[in-house]
Protein backbone atom coordinates (compact mmCIF):
# COMPACT_ATOMS: atom_id res chain seq x y z
CA UNK A 1 0.00 0.00 0.00
CA UNK A 2 2.79 2.34 0.89
CA UNK A 3 4.63 1.31 -2.80
CA UNK A 4 1.63 2.45 -4.70
CA UNK A 5 1.51 5.54 -2.68
CA UNK A 6 4.54 6.26 -3.47
CA UNK A 7 4.11 5.18 -7.01
CA UNK A 8 1.37 7.64 -7.12
CA UNK A 9 2.46 10.64 -5.87
CA UNK A 10 5.40 10.50 -8.60
CA UNK A 11 3.54 10.17 -10.92
CA UNK A 12 1.11 12.80 -10.17
CA UNK A 13 3.94 15.19 -9.55
CA UNK A 14 6.18 13.97 -12.80
CA UNK A 15 2.25 14.09 -14.22
CA UNK A 16 1.65 17.82 -13.07
CA UNK A 17 5.25 19.01 -14.30
CA UNK A 18 4.58 17.69 -17.55
CA UNK A 19 1.24 19.96 -17.83
CA UNK A 20 3.01 22.77 -16.14
CA UNK A 21 5.58 22.85 -19.02
CA UNK A 22 2.81 22.59 -21.69
CA UNK A 23 3.05 26.43 -21.75
CA UNK A 24 0.48 27.03 -24.68
CA UNK A 25 -2.21 25.57 -21.96
CA UNK A 26 -0.74 27.59 -19.40
CA UNK A 27 -1.33 30.73 -21.63
CA UNK A 28 -4.47 29.46 -22.56
CA UNK A 29 -5.73 29.11 -18.40
CA UNK A 30 -4.30 32.69 -17.80
CA UNK A 31 -5.18 34.93 -20.97
CA UNK A 32 -8.04 32.52 -23.10
CA UNK A 33 -10.40 32.29 -19.72
CA UNK A 34 -10.48 36.21 -18.95
CA UNK A 35 -10.44 37.12 -22.10
CA UNK A 36 -13.29 34.95 -23.13
CA UNK A 37 -15.82 35.63 -20.48
CA UNK A 38 -15.11 39.16 -20.47
CA UNK A 39 -15.13 39.55 -24.21
CA UNK A 40 -18.41 37.98 -24.53
CA UNK A 41 -19.88 39.97 -21.30
CA UNK A 42 -18.84 43.49 -23.10
CA UNK A 43 -19.77 42.20 -26.75
CA UNK A 44 -23.03 40.47 -26.39
CA UNK A 45 -26.56 42.63 -26.15
CA UNK A 46 -27.71 42.71 -22.24
CA UNK A 47 -31.33 42.63 -22.97
CA UNK A 48 -33.48 39.93 -21.54
CA UNK A 49 -33.38 36.24 -23.13
CA UNK A 50 -36.78 34.60 -22.20
CA UNK A 51 -36.50 31.04 -21.56
CA UNK A 52 -37.86 27.67 -19.79
CA UNK A 53 -35.15 26.11 -17.50
CA UNK A 54 -35.81 22.38 -18.17
CA UNK A 55 -33.07 21.64 -14.34
CA UNK A 56 -35.67 23.62 -12.34
CA UNK A 57 -39.22 24.21 -14.66
CA UNK A 58 -38.67 27.90 -14.18
CA UNK A 59 -39.19 30.63 -16.79
CA UNK A 60 -36.25 32.64 -17.16
CA UNK A 61 -35.70 35.69 -17.98
CA UNK A 62 -31.42 36.40 -17.74
CA UNK A 63 -29.50 39.32 -19.89
CA UNK A 64 -28.17 38.08 -23.08
CA UNK A 65 -24.39 38.57 -21.71
CA UNK A 66 -24.25 36.81 -18.52
CA UNK A 67 -26.27 34.02 -20.01
CA UNK A 68 -23.61 33.61 -22.97
CA UNK A 69 -20.74 34.10 -20.33
CA UNK A 70 -21.96 31.11 -18.63
CA UNK A 71 -21.64 29.06 -21.75
CA UNK A 72 -18.31 30.89 -23.02
CA UNK A 73 -16.97 29.56 -19.72
CA UNK A 74 -18.05 25.84 -20.29
CA UNK A 75 -16.64 26.55 -23.44
CA UNK A 76 -13.32 27.61 -21.80
CA UNK A 77 -12.62 24.95 -19.61
CA UNK A 78 -13.69 22.29 -21.48
CA UNK A 79 -11.32 23.53 -24.13
CA UNK A 80 -8.05 23.84 -22.25
CA UNK A 81 -8.78 20.42 -19.75
CA UNK A 82 -9.54 18.38 -23.20
CA UNK A 83 -6.83 20.05 -24.85
CA UNK A 84 -4.20 19.57 -22.18
CA UNK A 85 -5.09 15.88 -22.10
CA UNK A 86 -5.14 15.26 -25.65
CA UNK A 87 -1.77 16.68 -25.40
CA UNK A 88 -0.31 14.81 -22.51
CA UNK A 89 -1.87 11.60 -24.00
CA UNK A 90 -1.06 12.00 -27.66
CA UNK A 91 2.99 12.74 -27.01
CA UNK A 92 2.84 10.35 -23.64
CA UNK A 93 1.27 7.46 -25.05
CA UNK A 94 4.84 5.57 -26.01
CA UNK A 95 6.13 6.74 -22.87
CA UNK A 96 3.60 5.44 -20.62
CA UNK A 97 3.62 2.34 -22.59
CA UNK A 98 7.64 2.20 -21.36
CA UNK A 99 6.77 2.94 -18.25
CA UNK A 100 4.02 0.33 -17.83
CA UNK A 101 6.79 -2.17 -19.19
CA UNK A 102 9.41 -1.68 -16.64
CA UNK A 103 7.26 -2.29 -14.27
CA UNK A 104 5.55 0.82 -12.85
CA UNK A 105 1.67 -0.06 -12.34
CA UNK A 106 -0.91 0.75 -14.83
CA UNK A 107 -3.11 1.59 -11.78
CA UNK A 108 -1.02 4.07 -10.19
CA UNK A 109 -0.44 5.53 -13.73
CA UNK A 110 -4.20 6.13 -14.12
CA UNK A 111 -4.61 7.23 -11.07
CA UNK A 112 -1.97 10.18 -11.04
CA UNK A 113 -3.86 10.91 -14.67
CA UNK A 114 -7.11 11.32 -12.43
CA UNK A 115 -5.64 13.34 -10.02
CA UNK A 116 -3.90 15.62 -12.03
CA UNK A 117 -7.60 16.29 -14.45
CA UNK A 118 -8.90 17.00 -11.06
CA UNK A 119 -6.69 18.99 -9.86
CA UNK A 120 -5.90 21.02 -13.51
CA UNK A 121 -10.12 21.08 -13.71
CA UNK A 122 -10.83 22.40 -9.99
CA UNK A 123 -8.78 25.34 -10.27
CA UNK A 124 -10.20 26.18 -14.04
CA UNK A 125 -13.45 26.08 -12.63
CA UNK A 126 -12.56 28.24 -9.81
CA UNK A 127 -10.60 30.35 -11.89
CA UNK A 128 -13.59 31.15 -14.58
CA UNK A 129 -16.01 31.36 -12.05
CA UNK A 130 -13.80 33.92 -10.38
CA UNK A 131 -13.76 35.78 -13.56
CA UNK A 132 -17.44 36.09 -13.86
CA UNK A 133 -17.97 37.04 -10.42
CA UNK A 134 -16.44 40.58 -11.64
CA UNK A 135 -18.92 41.19 -14.16
CA UNK A 136 -22.30 39.92 -12.17
CA UNK A 137 -23.39 38.27 -9.07
CA UNK A 138 -24.40 34.40 -9.86
CA UNK A 139 -27.46 32.93 -7.10
CA UNK A 140 -24.86 30.04 -6.68
CA UNK A 141 -21.42 30.49 -7.07
CA UNK A 142 -20.47 26.95 -6.19
CA UNK A 143 -23.08 25.28 -7.98
CA UNK A 144 -21.28 27.34 -10.91
CA UNK A 145 -17.63 26.38 -9.89
CA UNK A 146 -19.14 22.37 -10.17
CA UNK A 147 -21.02 22.61 -13.08
CA UNK A 148 -17.64 24.08 -14.52
CA UNK A 149 -15.78 21.21 -12.63
CA UNK A 150 -18.22 18.59 -14.03
CA UNK A 151 -18.12 19.84 -17.65
CA UNK A 152 -14.39 20.29 -17.86
CA UNK A 153 -13.45 16.65 -16.35
CA UNK A 154 -15.66 15.28 -19.36
CA UNK A 155 -14.19 17.07 -21.80
CA UNK A 156 -10.52 15.78 -20.02
CA UNK A 157 -11.53 12.37 -20.36
CA UNK A 158 -12.39 12.72 -24.09
CA UNK A 159 -9.49 14.64 -24.75
CA UNK A 160 -7.43 11.04 -23.15
CA UNK A 161 -9.72 9.04 -25.93
CA UNK A 162 -9.00 11.10 -28.97
CA UNK A 163 -5.50 11.73 -27.88
CA UNK A 164 -5.60 7.41 -27.62
CA UNK A 165 -7.24 7.11 -30.68
CA UNK A 166 -6.40 9.68 -33.67
CA UNK A 167 -3.35 9.35 -35.16
CA UNK A 168 -2.12 13.36 -36.12
CA UNK A 169 -2.68 16.35 -33.66
CA UNK A 170 -4.53 18.53 -36.06
CA UNK A 171 -7.38 16.05 -35.62
CA UNK A 172 -7.57 15.67 -32.06
CA UNK A 173 -7.38 19.96 -32.00
CA UNK A 174 -10.03 20.32 -34.73
CA UNK A 175 -12.25 17.28 -33.36
CA UNK A 176 -12.09 18.69 -29.69
CA UNK A 177 -12.81 22.11 -30.63
CA UNK A 178 -15.53 20.83 -33.25
CA UNK A 179 -17.66 18.65 -30.23
CA UNK A 180 -17.08 21.78 -27.75
CA UNK A 181 -18.16 24.48 -29.68
CA UNK A 182 -21.38 22.18 -31.48
CA UNK A 183 -22.07 20.84 -27.67
CA UNK A 184 -22.74 23.92 -25.48
CA UNK A 185 -23.28 26.73 -28.94
CA UNK A 186 -26.47 24.46 -29.39
CA UNK A 187 -27.86 24.93 -25.64
CA UNK A 188 -27.59 28.89 -25.62
CA UNK A 189 -30.82 30.35 -26.21
CA UNK A 190 -29.43 33.10 -27.15
CA UNK A 191 -27.67 31.76 -30.39
CA UNK A 192 -29.76 28.47 -30.59
CA UNK A 193 -33.57 28.52 -30.96
CA UNK A 194 -33.70 24.90 -30.52
CA UNK A 195 -31.86 25.25 -27.11
CA UNK A 196 -35.25 23.47 -25.68
CA UNK A 197 -35.39 20.47 -28.10
CA UNK A 198 -35.04 17.15 -26.62
CA UNK A 199 -32.45 16.23 -28.63
CA UNK A 200 -29.16 18.77 -26.78
CA UNK A 201 -30.27 16.22 -24.17
CA UNK A 202 -28.09 13.49 -24.91
CA UNK A 203 -25.26 16.42 -25.62
CA UNK A 204 -22.02 15.42 -23.66
CA UNK A 205 -22.19 18.69 -21.40
CA UNK A 206 -26.35 19.07 -20.92
CA UNK A 207 -25.92 18.74 -16.73
CA UNK A 208 -23.20 21.20 -16.59
CA UNK A 209 -24.94 23.76 -18.90
CA UNK A 210 -28.50 23.53 -16.94
CA UNK A 211 -26.72 23.43 -13.51
CA UNK A 212 -24.40 26.58 -14.17
CA UNK A 213 -27.44 27.87 -15.82
CA UNK A 214 -29.01 27.09 -12.53
CA UNK A 215 -26.60 28.61 -10.56
CA UNK A 216 -26.61 31.93 -12.60
CA UNK A 217 -30.77 32.78 -11.98
CA UNK A 218 -31.90 30.69 -10.00
CA UNK A 219 -32.02 29.01 -6.50
CA UNK A 220 -32.60 26.07 -7.00
CA UNK A 221 -30.53 23.10 -6.38
CA UNK A 222 -29.91 20.59 -9.09
CA UNK A 223 -28.05 17.72 -7.86
CA UNK A 224 -29.46 15.15 -10.76
CA UNK A 225 -28.04 17.41 -13.25
CA UNK A 226 -24.27 17.41 -11.75
CA UNK A 227 -24.76 13.77 -11.16
CA UNK A 228 -25.99 13.58 -15.36
CA UNK A 229 -22.40 15.33 -15.88
CA UNK A 230 -20.57 13.09 -13.52
CA UNK A 231 -22.23 10.34 -15.49
CA UNK A 232 -20.95 11.43 -18.93
CA UNK A 233 -17.74 11.61 -17.19
CA UNK A 234 -17.35 8.19 -15.90
CA UNK A 235 -18.59 6.87 -19.13
CA UNK A 236 -15.72 9.07 -21.26
CA UNK A 237 -13.21 8.11 -17.97
CA UNK A 238 -13.91 4.19 -19.02
CA UNK A 239 -13.23 4.70 -22.57
CA UNK A 240 -10.21 6.57 -21.94
CA UNK A 241 -9.28 3.90 -19.15
CA UNK A 242 -9.91 1.33 -21.57
CA UNK A 243 -7.62 3.17 -24.63
CA UNK A 244 -5.08 3.18 -22.10
CA UNK A 245 -5.32 -0.31 -21.25
CA UNK A 246 -4.96 -1.10 -24.72
CA UNK A 247 -2.64 1.05 -25.65
CA UNK A 248 0.14 -0.08 -22.32
CA UNK A 249 -0.52 -3.78 -22.88
CA UNK A 250 2.25 -6.47 -22.57
CA UNK A 251 1.92 -8.72 -25.44
CA UNK A 252 3.89 -11.33 -23.37
CA UNK A 253 1.91 -13.18 -20.43
CA UNK A 254 2.73 -12.83 -16.69
CA UNK A 255 5.34 -14.60 -15.01
CA UNK A 256 4.79 -17.79 -14.01
CA UNK A 257 2.80 -19.02 -17.27
CA UNK A 258 3.77 -22.31 -18.30
CA UNK A 259 5.17 -22.65 -21.77
CA UNK A 260 3.76 -25.78 -23.27
CA UNK A 261 4.13 -27.12 -26.16
CA UNK A 262 0.28 -28.00 -26.77
CA UNK A 263 -0.57 -23.78 -26.60
CA UNK A 264 1.40 -23.06 -29.41
CA UNK A 265 -1.52 -25.08 -32.14
CA UNK A 266 -3.73 -22.26 -30.09
CA UNK A 267 -1.75 -20.00 -33.10
CA UNK A 268 -1.42 -17.78 -29.86
CA UNK A 269 2.01 -16.38 -28.83
CA UNK A 270 3.51 -18.53 -26.03
CA UNK A 271 5.89 -16.61 -24.04
CA UNK A 272 7.38 -16.64 -20.16
CA UNK A 273 7.54 -13.21 -19.34
CA UNK A 274 11.25 -12.07 -17.74
CA UNK A 275 10.52 -12.46 -13.73
CA UNK A 276 10.39 -8.64 -14.32
CA UNK A 277 11.60 -5.69 -14.67
CA UNK A 278 10.94 -4.74 -10.75
CA UNK A 279 13.38 -6.63 -9.65
CA UNK A 280 16.87 -5.30 -8.75
CA UNK A 281 20.04 -7.29 -8.97
CA UNK A 282 23.52 -6.08 -7.77
CA UNK A 283 24.92 -4.17 -10.66
CA UNK A 284 27.49 -5.64 -13.19
CA UNK A 285 30.03 -3.08 -14.56
CA UNK A 286 28.53 -2.32 -17.67
CA UNK B 1 10.69 -27.84 -27.00
CA UNK B 2 11.89 -29.59 -23.48
CA UNK B 3 15.33 -29.59 -25.21
CA UNK B 4 15.28 -25.75 -25.47
CA UNK B 5 13.99 -24.47 -21.79
CA UNK B 6 16.54 -27.39 -20.37
CA UNK B 7 19.13 -25.07 -22.78
CA UNK B 8 17.99 -22.17 -21.18
CA UNK B 9 18.41 -22.89 -17.61
CA UNK B 10 20.44 -21.22 -15.16
CA UNK B 11 21.36 -17.73 -17.22
CA UNK B 12 19.51 -15.34 -19.20
CA UNK B 13 18.30 -15.82 -22.59
CA UNK B 14 15.72 -15.81 -25.41
CA UNK B 15 14.66 -18.60 -27.29
CA UNK B 16 12.18 -17.88 -30.46
CA UNK B 17 10.21 -20.50 -32.15
CA UNK B 18 8.06 -20.38 -35.42
CA UNK B 19 7.66 -16.58 -35.20
CA UNK B 20 4.93 -15.69 -38.03
CA UNK B 21 3.76 -11.98 -37.95
CA UNK B 22 1.67 -9.87 -40.90
CA UNK B 23 0.43 -6.17 -40.82
CA UNK B 24 -2.81 -7.19 -42.30
CA UNK B 25 -1.88 -9.05 -45.66
CA UNK B 26 1.57 -7.95 -45.80
CA UNK B 27 4.03 -10.91 -44.35
CA UNK B 28 6.94 -9.58 -41.90
CA UNK B 29 7.88 -12.67 -40.19
CA UNK B 30 7.49 -16.00 -42.22
CA UNK B 31 8.50 -18.65 -38.91
CA UNK B 32 11.47 -17.00 -37.26
CA UNK B 33 13.66 -19.10 -35.12
CA UNK B 34 16.24 -17.68 -32.74
CA UNK B 35 17.78 -18.61 -29.87
CA UNK B 36 19.98 -16.09 -27.75
CA UNK B 37 22.33 -17.61 -24.82
CA UNK B 38 23.71 -16.38 -21.75
CA UNK B 39 26.97 -14.02 -22.44
CA UNK B 40 26.53 -13.77 -26.00
CA UNK B 41 26.68 -10.75 -28.20
CA UNK B 42 24.25 -11.41 -31.56
CA UNK B 43 23.47 -9.13 -34.03
CA UNK B 44 20.34 -9.21 -36.41
CA UNK B 45 20.93 -7.01 -39.44
CA UNK B 46 19.20 -7.10 -42.39
CA UNK B 47 17.38 -3.98 -44.93
CA UNK B 48 14.92 -1.34 -44.33
CA UNK B 49 11.81 -3.31 -43.70
CA UNK B 50 13.37 -6.92 -43.43
CA UNK B 51 11.34 -6.76 -40.11
CA UNK B 52 13.97 -6.41 -37.70
CA UNK B 53 12.37 -3.99 -35.26
CA UNK B 54 9.11 -5.83 -35.75
CA UNK B 55 11.00 -8.93 -34.21
CA UNK B 56 12.74 -6.59 -31.55
CA UNK B 57 9.02 -5.54 -30.73
CA UNK B 58 7.82 -9.19 -30.05
CA UNK B 59 10.34 -10.09 -28.04
CA UNK B 60 9.81 -7.15 -26.35
CA UNK B 61 6.24 -7.59 -25.87
CA UNK B 62 5.41 -4.51 -27.20
CA UNK B 63 3.41 -6.26 -30.01
CA UNK B 64 1.81 -9.95 -30.18
CA UNK B 65 3.18 -11.86 -32.43
CA UNK B 66 0.63 -14.29 -34.99
CA UNK B 67 1.88 -17.27 -34.09
CA UNK B 68 4.98 -18.68 -32.25
CA UNK B 69 6.75 -18.83 -29.19
CA UNK B 70 9.31 -16.55 -27.46
CA UNK B 71 10.34 -17.19 -24.48
CA UNK B 72 12.42 -15.10 -22.02
CA UNK B 73 14.58 -16.11 -18.88
CA UNK B 74 15.78 -13.00 -16.42
CA UNK B 75 15.25 -9.40 -16.36
CA UNK B 76 14.76 -7.71 -19.91
CA UNK B 77 15.81 -4.54 -20.98
CA UNK B 78 14.74 -2.78 -24.30
CA UNK B 79 16.15 0.18 -26.14
CA UNK B 80 13.66 0.59 -28.99
CA UNK B 81 14.72 2.13 -32.31
CA UNK B 82 12.43 5.07 -31.81
CA UNK B 83 13.81 7.24 -29.08
CA UNK B 84 10.57 7.32 -26.07
CA UNK B 85 11.25 9.81 -23.79
CA UNK B 86 9.14 12.38 -22.12
CA UNK B 87 10.11 16.33 -23.40
CA UNK B 88 9.05 17.50 -20.55
CA UNK B 89 10.98 15.99 -17.51
CA UNK B 90 14.71 16.26 -17.40
CA UNK B 91 17.11 13.64 -17.33
CA UNK B 92 17.34 13.23 -13.38
CA UNK B 93 13.69 13.12 -13.44
CA UNK B 94 13.46 10.53 -15.92
CA UNK B 95 16.09 8.23 -14.07
CA UNK B 96 14.13 8.61 -10.86
CA UNK B 97 10.81 7.66 -12.89
CA UNK B 98 12.17 4.35 -14.13
CA UNK B 99 13.84 3.88 -10.56
CA UNK B 100 10.46 3.87 -9.01
CA UNK B 101 9.32 1.30 -11.88
CA UNK B 102 12.00 -1.00 -11.56
CA UNK B 103 11.97 -0.80 -8.05
CA UNK B 104 15.88 0.43 -7.71
CA UNK B 105 17.20 0.86 -4.75
CA UNK B 106 19.49 3.36 -6.34
CA UNK B 107 20.29 5.19 -9.06
CA UNK B 108 24.04 4.07 -8.83
CA UNK B 109 24.10 1.33 -11.93
CA UNK B 110 22.14 4.09 -14.42
CA UNK B 111 25.20 6.78 -13.17
CA UNK B 112 28.15 4.39 -14.28
CA UNK B 113 26.23 4.06 -18.02
CA UNK B 114 26.07 7.72 -17.76
CA UNK B 115 29.56 7.92 -17.13
CA UNK B 116 30.43 5.48 -19.40
CA UNK B 117 28.44 7.56 -22.48
CA UNK B 118 29.58 10.36 -20.87
CA UNK B 119 26.16 13.10 -20.49
CA UNK B 120 26.18 13.03 -16.51
CA UNK B 121 26.80 16.93 -17.10
CA UNK B 122 23.29 16.56 -19.04
CA UNK B 123 21.50 15.49 -15.73
CA UNK B 124 19.31 18.55 -15.24
CA UNK B 125 18.41 19.00 -18.82
CA UNK B 126 14.91 18.69 -19.90
CA UNK B 127 14.86 15.31 -22.60
CA UNK B 128 12.67 18.45 -25.42
CA UNK B 129 16.31 19.99 -25.00
CA UNK B 130 18.86 17.55 -25.42
CA UNK B 131 20.52 16.86 -28.89
CA UNK B 132 19.68 14.15 -30.63
CA UNK B 133 22.68 12.12 -29.65
CA UNK B 134 22.49 12.71 -25.96
CA UNK B 135 18.56 11.92 -26.35
CA UNK B 136 19.71 8.31 -27.42
CA UNK B 137 22.10 7.53 -25.00
CA UNK B 138 19.44 8.30 -22.01
CA UNK B 139 17.05 6.04 -24.77
CA UNK B 140 19.83 3.71 -24.23
CA UNK B 141 20.17 4.35 -20.35
CA UNK B 142 16.69 3.57 -19.57
CA UNK B 143 16.94 0.21 -21.01
CA UNK B 144 19.98 -0.24 -19.31
CA UNK B 145 19.31 0.67 -15.79
CA UNK B 146 18.16 -2.06 -14.19
CA UNK B 147 21.32 -4.33 -14.75
CA UNK B 148 19.09 -6.39 -17.25
CA UNK B 149 20.44 -9.86 -18.19
CA UNK B 150 18.88 -10.08 -21.62
CA UNK B 151 19.71 -6.61 -23.36
CA UNK B 152 17.18 -6.44 -26.42
CA UNK B 153 18.63 -3.06 -28.45
CA UNK B 154 17.11 -1.55 -32.07
CA UNK B 155 19.40 0.35 -33.39
CA UNK B 156 21.05 1.89 -30.05
CA UNK B 157 23.31 4.33 -31.48
CA UNK B 158 22.01 6.57 -34.29
CA UNK B 159 22.57 9.67 -33.91
CA UNK B 160 26.09 8.45 -31.87
CA UNK B 161 29.34 10.30 -32.38
CA UNK B 162 32.46 7.96 -33.03
CA UNK B 163 33.95 7.79 -29.88
CA UNK B 164 30.54 7.28 -28.53
CA UNK B 165 29.59 4.48 -31.40
CA UNK B 166 32.73 3.12 -30.18
CA UNK B 167 32.15 3.40 -26.53
CA UNK B 168 28.64 1.34 -26.92
CA UNK B 169 30.71 -1.37 -28.57
CA UNK B 170 33.19 -1.51 -25.11
CA UNK B 171 29.83 -1.13 -23.17
CA UNK B 172 27.94 -4.25 -24.80
CA UNK B 173 31.07 -6.27 -25.01
CA UNK B 174 31.59 -5.77 -20.79
CA UNK B 175 27.87 -6.69 -20.45
CA UNK B 176 28.77 -9.39 -22.79
CA UNK B 177 31.52 -10.73 -20.53
CA UNK B 178 29.63 -10.08 -17.38
CA UNK B 179 27.35 -12.55 -18.70
CA UNK B 180 24.71 -10.97 -19.89
CA UNK B 181 22.84 -11.96 -23.23
CA UNK B 182 22.79 -8.59 -25.63
CA UNK B 183 21.05 -8.59 -29.01
CA UNK B 184 21.71 -5.82 -31.00
CA UNK B 185 19.44 -4.98 -34.20
CA UNK B 186 21.01 -2.97 -37.09
CA UNK B 187 20.12 -2.53 -40.79
CA UNK B 188 24.62 -2.11 -41.08
CA UNK B 189 26.52 -4.94 -40.92
CA UNK B 190 29.75 -3.01 -40.28
CA UNK B 191 29.74 -4.31 -36.94
CA UNK B 192 29.73 -8.07 -37.57
CA UNK B 193 33.55 -8.34 -36.16
CA UNK B 194 32.22 -6.88 -32.99
CA UNK B 195 29.53 -9.89 -32.33
CA UNK B 196 29.35 -13.25 -31.14
CA UNK B 197 26.64 -14.43 -33.89
CA UNK B 198 25.25 -12.69 -36.60
CA UNK B 199 22.02 -13.06 -38.15
CA UNK B 200 20.70 -12.08 -40.99
CA UNK B 201 16.83 -11.48 -41.47
CA UNK B 202 15.61 -11.74 -45.19
CA UNK B 203 12.49 -12.95 -46.50
CA UNK B 204 10.67 -13.22 -43.07
CA UNK B 205 13.29 -15.67 -41.86
CA UNK B 206 16.54 -15.27 -39.77
CA UNK B 207 19.68 -16.96 -41.64
CA UNK B 208 23.06 -17.63 -39.08
CA UNK B 209 26.04 -16.03 -40.41
CA UNK B 210 29.26 -16.31 -39.81
CA UNK B 211 29.94 -13.27 -37.17
CA UNK B 212 32.90 -11.12 -38.79
CA UNK B 213 32.24 -12.29 -41.94
CA UNK B 214 29.59 -9.76 -43.26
Amino acid sequence: MRRHLSLFATATWYDLIEHGRNRFAMLLVVFFIPTWVGLVYLTIPDRATPFQLAATGERLAPAGNELTQITGALNAVTLVTGFMMFAATFTGGRFDRRLAMAGYPRTDLVLAKAASLILASALLAAYATAAMCIAWAPKQPYLLAAALFCAALTYGAMGVVMGSLLHREVEGMFALVMTSVIDIALQNPVVSAGADNPLTRLLPTYGSVQAATAAGFSTTPVPAYLSLQLLWFAATALLGLLAFHHRTRNALPRPGRPVTAESRDAAALETQRAPAAGQNSSPSSP
Amino acid sequence: MATLLTGLAGGGAVEVRGVYHAYRRRVVLRGVDFGLGPGVLAGIVGENGAGKTTLLKILAGELRADRGMVHHRGRFGYCPQEVVLNDALTVRQHLEFFKAAFALADLRHAEKVMETLRFSQYADVRAGALSGGTRQKLNLTLALMHDPQVLLLDEPYQGFDWDTYQRFWELAARLRDAGRSVLVVSHLAYDGERLDELWRLEAGTLRRETAGAA
